[in-house]
C-alpha cells in the first residue's frame, strides 16, 4: 500500500518499504546494529492497522501487483505485534524488549535439509548430493543464493557413484565461479554476461564432458537448482526430479527423460501402466551417454514459504506425490521432512538409493 | 540405480566362451569360417558347406544357445526356435533368405540358411550415407515394403517387429534382403506378447507389447527417416521424428515423399498405412509420376511458399465481418471496451466504433496523429491515449467528451498503462508520467533522459519501461532506479511479465528475459533483425515478431525456440493470444492467425496496406487496423 500512499503524498507506513523481509529486519534491527545499542524503531501511528483506511486505498487497485497484494502471514503478524506494542510506545521511544530469536528462523531466509542413503537393498550408494547456501544482510542487498544438486549414478565397478560425484562437483564449481562470484563482484547486471539459464546448461554440459571422458561406462542423472532471490533456475537431465510444493499443491517441475515418460506423453501408456512397465528405468538422456547433450532449462518463481524438493527416483518410485506433500506440510522443517521422506521410502522396501534435498523459501 | 539401464547403444556384446571356433565342423558338413554376429541367445556364423567340395559355397549358421537348467524352459526355447525355422522355411520371397537345414543338439540348436554376401544398411549408412541418392533409397523402401507386405499377407499374418537398418541387407545384386527373423513371430490377434524391439525404430504400441502390420510400417518410416536425415533415432528422444523435419536436413526430398514417411511415423497406428503394401503403393505412385512431385524436390528452397500456398487455399474463405474506413493510415492498435472499439489514426482522430456492426460512434480530433494504443479506466469510464501533439487525452468512453488532458514536452507515442488508480505513460520528452485517473492531476514524473515509447509495465512498486536509448529501467516511485539493463539499440517493445521474469525485444535483434526484481539476464534469443513488436505470453510461450519477417514462439522459461513462421515482410505488430491461437499483422499486408502450439497457419487475410497495428480479440472476434486506412473485424 505504500505505493499508493506515496503517490498520494502520504507518509509511508514505516521506515522501510513494505516487503515482508525488510519488515522482519526492522524487528531484528537490534541484531544488525550490533553494540551501538538497540535501534529504536520509530514506528509511526500505523494507519494501516485501521481496516477502513486500507480498504479505502485498496478499492481502486484491484489489479495491483503481487508485491502490494495482501501482506503475507508473517508480515502481518509482525505488523500486529508492532501495533500492539505501539500502544505503549507512543509515550516515548522505549527500546524493544531484548530479542531472543536472533538466529535466522525458517521463514526469514532460505533453509534446506538433505539426506542421501543407500536404501535397504543395494550395497552401495550411487547417488550424490551437494548443496551450497549463501545468505547475508548488508547495504548491498544481495539476494539469497542457493545451489542444490542431486545426481543418480549408474554403471558398475563404482562408475555410477563416481559419475554422480564428478557431476555434482563440476556443476557446483561452474555455478560458483560463473554466478556466485559475479554476485560477490556485483557484475550480474553486466549486459554482456551469458544469461543465467545458459550458465546452468553449460555447467551440466561441462559435467557431461568430464564423465564422458573419464568414466566411459558410467552415467548419471542430474537435477540442479540455483536460487537467486525468489527465482529458481533449474537444469535437468534424466529421471531425478524437482517438485514445487506450496500449501495448495505439489507440482513436478522437471520432465523425466525416460522411455515410459515419452510413452505417457504420447498417450501410449497410462501413468499406472508405467509403474509396472518392464522398461520403466530406461533413460533416453543422461550425463555420460554421448558428447552432445540436450539439457532442460527451467525458470520458476518460488512463492513465499514454498518448498523446492529435489530427489532421485529412489524417493519418487516409492512415495507418491500426495504423500510427499503431506509429509512436507506435516513436518515443515526441511531436515525433519527429508528424514521422514527417506524413512518412508525405506519402510516401503527401499529398493534403490534415496536422495532428497528440500529447500524452504522465506516468507 | 543398478537396475537403471543405459540406453542400448551400439556396444557389441562380449562373445561368450561358448562361441564356436573357426575350423569346427557341424554335422560333418558345415565348417565354421567366421562369426557374422553375436546376439544374446547365440551367434551367427559363416560356414562352408563341405558337401560341395569343389566350389566354395558359404552358408549362414544361426546358433541358439539353450542353457536353461529348467527342463520346461529349455523345451519352450527350443520350440520357439523350431517355430521360427518352420516359419522361415515356409516362406518364399526373393528378399527372404532361403532355409537349407535345421538340427538341434544337446544345449543348442542350429539353423542353416543362405549366406548373404553384402552389407547391412547401418554399415552402408555409416560408410557412405550421404552419397545415397533419394531414388536409390526410395527403391529400397519399395522393395522393403514388398517383402513386409508379403509377410503381412501370409497366413497366418507375420509381423516382422524389428525393422531397422541393421536388419536390412543389400546383397551383391543390389537386392534388399531381410535378416534376423528372431523376433518375427506368427501374429495372433489381441495377444499381448513379450515386449521386444529396438529403441528408436519401434512403434509406440510395441512398448505395450502390441504389434500389427502398422508397427512394421512405422519401422520402415523410422528407417527411411534415419537414412534421409542422417540422424540416428537411437540418439534422440523416442518418437521425435516429427521434430527433425526430413526436408530441413535433406532439401532433395520432395514434400510428397516427406508426407509419406511422416504418415508412416504417426503415433497412432490407425493414422499410418494399414500395412506395408499400402505404403508401397504410395511410394510407387510417387516414383511413377515425377511430374506431380516425384521423390526429389523440384526446386529446393521454396518450401515455405509451397506449403503456405496449400494452406492458403484452405484459408481463403476468411472474410471480414465488417470494415470501417478512417481518413488516413492506421498504425496504432485498437482497444475494446463495452461494445465499443477505440483506435487512433494518422488523421489525428481517435475513433469509437460499434463492435457489433462497425458503425461509427464518435471521433475526437487531436492536433497530430495518434499512434498510441488507448487504455481504458473502467471505474471512471474513460479512454486514455497519447497523441503526437504532445498530449495525453482522457475522454468519456461513451460520448468522446474530453475529461482531461495532460501536456508533455514531446510526442506521446507510448501507450498508457492504468494501475493503482493512475495512468502511467512515457513521452518523447524523456519523462515517465503518473497521473490520477480522476482529474488527470500529474502526481509524479521521472526523468529518464531519453524518449520513452514503450508501454510501462507495473510490477508491485516498480515501473519498468524501455527507452529509445536502449536501456530498460525499473524505477520505484521515489524515482530511485532499482535496476537498469542496457541493450544495444532502442527498446520500443513493451515489456511483459512471466513467472518473475520481464520479457521484451530490442532493436538490437534480441529478445531478452530478465529477473524482474534485479534486471539480471536470464535468457536471450537472437532474431535476424530488430524487434519493435511487443511480446505476448501464453501457455508458457513467448510470441513475438521481428523485422526479419519471422514470427517466433519461444519457451518463456528458457528462451528456446519452439517454432517460427515466415511472413513476406517485416513484423512490427504485437501478437495477441486467444484460445489456442495467436494473431498478428504483417507489413506484407496480411493479418495472420496461427495455431499457438504448432505455428501452423489457420488463416490469413490480405488487407490493402501494411499492418503494423496489433490486433485485439474480444468475444471470438479479431479487430485490427491497416495502413489501407481501414479497421477490420474477423471471426477469430
Amino acid at each position: 500500500m505504500d505505493f499508493i500512499r506515496r503517490l498520494l503524498g502520504l507518509p509511508p507506513n514505516s521506515k522501510t518499504p513494505g516487503t515482508a523481509e525488510e519488515e522482519v529486519d526492522v524487528m531484528h534491527g537490534a541484531d544488525a546494529a550490533g553494540v551501538g545499542g538497540p535501534v529504536e524503531p520509530v514506528i509511526e501511528v500505523p494507519e494501516d492497522t485501521s481496516p477502513q483506511s486500507i480498504a479505502s486505498f485498496e478499492k481502486p487497485t484491484s489489479n495491483s501487483g503481487p508485491m502490494t497484494d495482501k501482506p503475507n502471514g508473517a508480515a502481518s503478524e509482525t505488523k500486529v505485534a508492532a501495533a500492539e506494542s505501539d500502544v505503549e510506545m507512543t509515550a516515548g521511544t522505549r527500546p524493544l524488549p531484548p530479542l531472543e530469536t536472533i538466529i535466522p528462523q525458517p521463514g526469514e531466509r532460505i533453509t534446506f535439509g538433505q539426506l542421501s542413503v543407500v536404501g535397504m537393498v543395494r550395497g552401495n550408494n550411487q547417488d550424490s548430493v551437494l548443496s551450497i547456501l549463501s545468505s547475508g544482510t548488508s547495504i548491498d542487498d544481495l539476494p539469497d543464493f542457493g545451489l542444490f544438486v542431486v545426481a543418480d549414478g549408474m554403471g558398475g565397478h563404482q562408475e555410477g557413484e563416481r559419475a554422480s560425484a564428478i557431476t555434482t562437483r563440476i556443476v557446483a564449481k561452474h555455478v560458483m565461479s560463473e554466478i556466485h562470484t559475479a554476485l560477490l563482484t556485483q557484475s550480474m547486471n553486466d549486459p554482456d554476461r551469458p544469461p543465467i539459464a545458459n550458465i546452468l546448461s553449460a555447467a551440466v554440459q561441462e559435467a557431461n564432458d568430464a564423465v564422458t571422458e573419464s568414466i566411459p561406462e558410467g552415467g548419471t542423472t542430474v537435477t540442479t537448482a540455483v536460487i537467486l532471490g525468489d527465482l529458481a533456475y533449474i537444469a535437468h537431465v534424466g529421471d531425478s526430479r524437482a517438485y514445487l510444493i506450496t500449501e495448495e499443491r505439489i507440482e513436478q517441475v522437471t520432465r523425466d527423460h525416460s522411455l515410459v515418460q515419452r510413452l505417457i506423453e504420447l498417450d501410449q501408456l497410462t501413468p499406472e501402466e508405467a509403474v509396472e512397465h518392464p522398461q520403466r528405468n530406461v533413460l533416453y538422456r543422461a550425463i555420460g551417454q554421448s558428447e552432445s547433450l540436450d539439457v532442460d532449462a527451467i525458470t520458476r518463481r518460488l512463492p513465499p514459504r514454498s518448498y523446492l524438493l529435489l530427489c532421485s527416483d529412489g524417493l519418487w518410485n516409492m512415495v507418491s506425490e500426495e504423500t510427499i506433500m503431506d509429509i512436507v506440510m506435516k513436518y515443515r522443517d526441511p531436515q525433519t521432512a527429508c528424514n521422514e521422506l527417506v524413512k518412508l521410502a525405506n519402510e516401503r522396501g527401499g529398493p534403490d538409493n534415496i536422495t532428497v534435498t528440500l529447500v524452504q523459501m522465506p516468507g | 540405480m543398478v537396475d537403471t539401464q543405459k540406453f542400448p547403444g551400439n556396444v557389441p556384446e562380449q562373445p561368450s566362451s561358448d562361441t564356436l571356433q573357426p575350423g569346427s565342423v557341424l554335422q560333418k558338413r558345415y565348417r565354421i569360417t567366421g562369426v557374422i554376429g553375436v546376439g544374446g541367445m547365440g551367434s551367427v556364423y559363416q560356414a562352408r558347406d563341405l558337401r560341395f567340395p569343389n566350389v566354395t559355397r558359404y552358408v549362414a549358421v544361426k546358433e541358439m544357445l539353450n542353457l536353461s537348467t529348467d527342463q520346461s524352459m529349455r523345451e519352450m526355447t527350443l520350440k520357439n526356435f523350431e517355430r521360427e525355422s518352420d516359419m522361415l522355411a515356409s516362406l518364399s520371397h526373393p528378399s527372404v533368405p532361403e532355409i537349407y537345414d535345421y538340427f538341434p543338439s544337446k544345449t543348442r540348436a542350429y539353423l542353416v540358411m543362405e549366406y548373404i554376401n553384402g552389407r547391412d544398411l547401418e554399415a552402408i549408412l555409416n560408410a557412405s550415407g550421404d552419397a545415397l541418392t533419394v531414388e536409390t533409397i526410395v527403391q529400397w523402401a519399395i522393395d522393403l515394403c514388398d517383402v513386409l507386405g508379403y509377410l503381412h499377407r501370409h497366413e497366418p499374418e507375420i509381423i516382422f517387429r524389428d525393422v531397422k537398418p541393421s536388419n536390412i541387407m543389400i546383397d551383391q545384386h543390389e537386392q534388399i534382403r531381410l535378416v534376423d527373423f528372431g523376433i518375427a513371430k506368427v501374429f495372433q490377434e489381441g495377444q499381448k506378447g513379450t515386449m521386444i524391439g529396438t529403441e528408436g525404430y519401434s512403434a509406440p504400441e510395441q512398448y505395450r507389447g502390441e504389434a500389427t502390420p502398422a508397427s512394421d510400417v512405422y519401422g520402415v518410416g523410422a528407417t527411411l527417416h534415419h537414412i534421409l536425415t542422417q540422424r540416428d533415432p537411437r540418439l534422440e528422444p523416442p518418437f521425435t521424428f516429427a521434430d527433425r523435419p526430413i526436408r530441413e536436413a535433406n532439401p532433395n526430398v520432395s514434400p510428397e515423399l516427406e508426407a509419406i514417411i511422416m504418415k508412416a511415423l504417426e503415433f497412432n497406428p490407425a493414422d499410418r498405412y494399414a500395412n506395408a503394401a499400402e505404403m508401397k503403393e504410395a511410394l510407387q505412385s510417387l516414383m511413377s509420376r515425377p511430374s506431380l512431385g516425384g521423390v526429389m524436390s523440384a526446386f529446393a528452397g521454396i518450401t515455405e511458399a509451397q506449403s503456405s500456398g496449400n494452406e492458403w487455399a484452405v484459408a481463403e474463405g476468411i472474410t471480414p465481418v465488417w470494415m470501417f474506413s478512417c481518413e488516413d493510415e492506421i498504425r496504432s492498435s485498437p482497444t475494446v471496451h463495452e461494445n465499443l472499439l477505440y483506435i487512433g489514426a494518422h488523421d489525428n482522430n481517435l475513433y469509437a466504433i460499434n463492435i457489433a456492426d462497425g458503425s461509427f460512434k464518435w471521433k475526437y480530433a487531436t492536433d497530430h496523429p495518434v499512434v498510441s494504443t488507448p487504455a481504458i479506466v473502467p471505474d471512471e469510464n474513460l479512454v486514455v491515449f497519447g497523441s503526437v501533439d504532445h498530449q495525453l487525452y482522457a475522454l468519456d468512453a461513451r460520448t468522446g467528451r474530453l475529461a482531461w488532458v495532460v501536456p508533455t514536452k514531446g510526442p506521446v507515442r507510448s501507450s498508457p498503462t492504468v494501475a493503482h488508480g493512475h495512468v502511467f505513460f512515457g513521452s518523447d520528452d524523456g519523462l515517465l508520467y503518473a497521473v490520477r485517473v480522476s482529474g488527470g492531476h500529474k502526481q509524479w514524473t521521472w526523468d529518464g533522459g531519453d524518449p520513452i515509447r514503450s508501454r510501462p509495465l507495473i510490477h508491485g512498486e516498480m515501473i519498468i519501461i524501455g527507452q529509445e536509448s536502449g536501456y530498460v529501467v525499473a524505477v520505484d516511485l521515489s524515482g530511485k532506479v532499482m535496476w537498469r539493463f542496457k541493450t544495444k539499440r532502442a527498446v520500443s517493445s513493451s515489456p511483459a511479465e512471466y513467472e518473475g521474469l520481464v520479457i521484451f525485444g530490442s532493436m538490437d535483434w534480441q529478445v531478452y528475459a530478465l529477473d524482474i526484481e534485479r534486471g539480471w539476464k536470464v535468457w536471450e534469443y537472437r532474431t535476424n533483425k530488430g524487434i519493435i513488436s511487443s511480446p505476448a505470453i501464453s501457455d508458457d510461450k513467448v510470441f513475438i515478431g521481428s523485422v526479419d519477417g519471422s514470427f517466433y514462439a519461444l519457451d518463456a522459461s528458457n528462451g528456446r525456440e519452439r517454432w517460427q513462421f515466415q511472413t513476406e515482410g517485416q513484423i512490427t505488430s504485437s501478437p495477441v493470444c486467444a484460445g489456442s491461437n495467436v494473431y498478428f499483422g504483417g507489413i506484407d499486408g496480411k493479418v495472420y492467425s496461427l495455431d499457438a502450439k504448432t505455428g501452423q497457419l489457420r488463416w490469413s487475410y490480405e488487407t490493402g496496406g501494411p499492418v503494423p497495428s496489433s490486433p485485439v480479440v474480444h468475444n471470438d472476434v479479431v479487430y485490427i487496423g491497416s495502413m489501407d486506412k481501414r479497421v477490420y473485424a474477423f471471426k477469430a
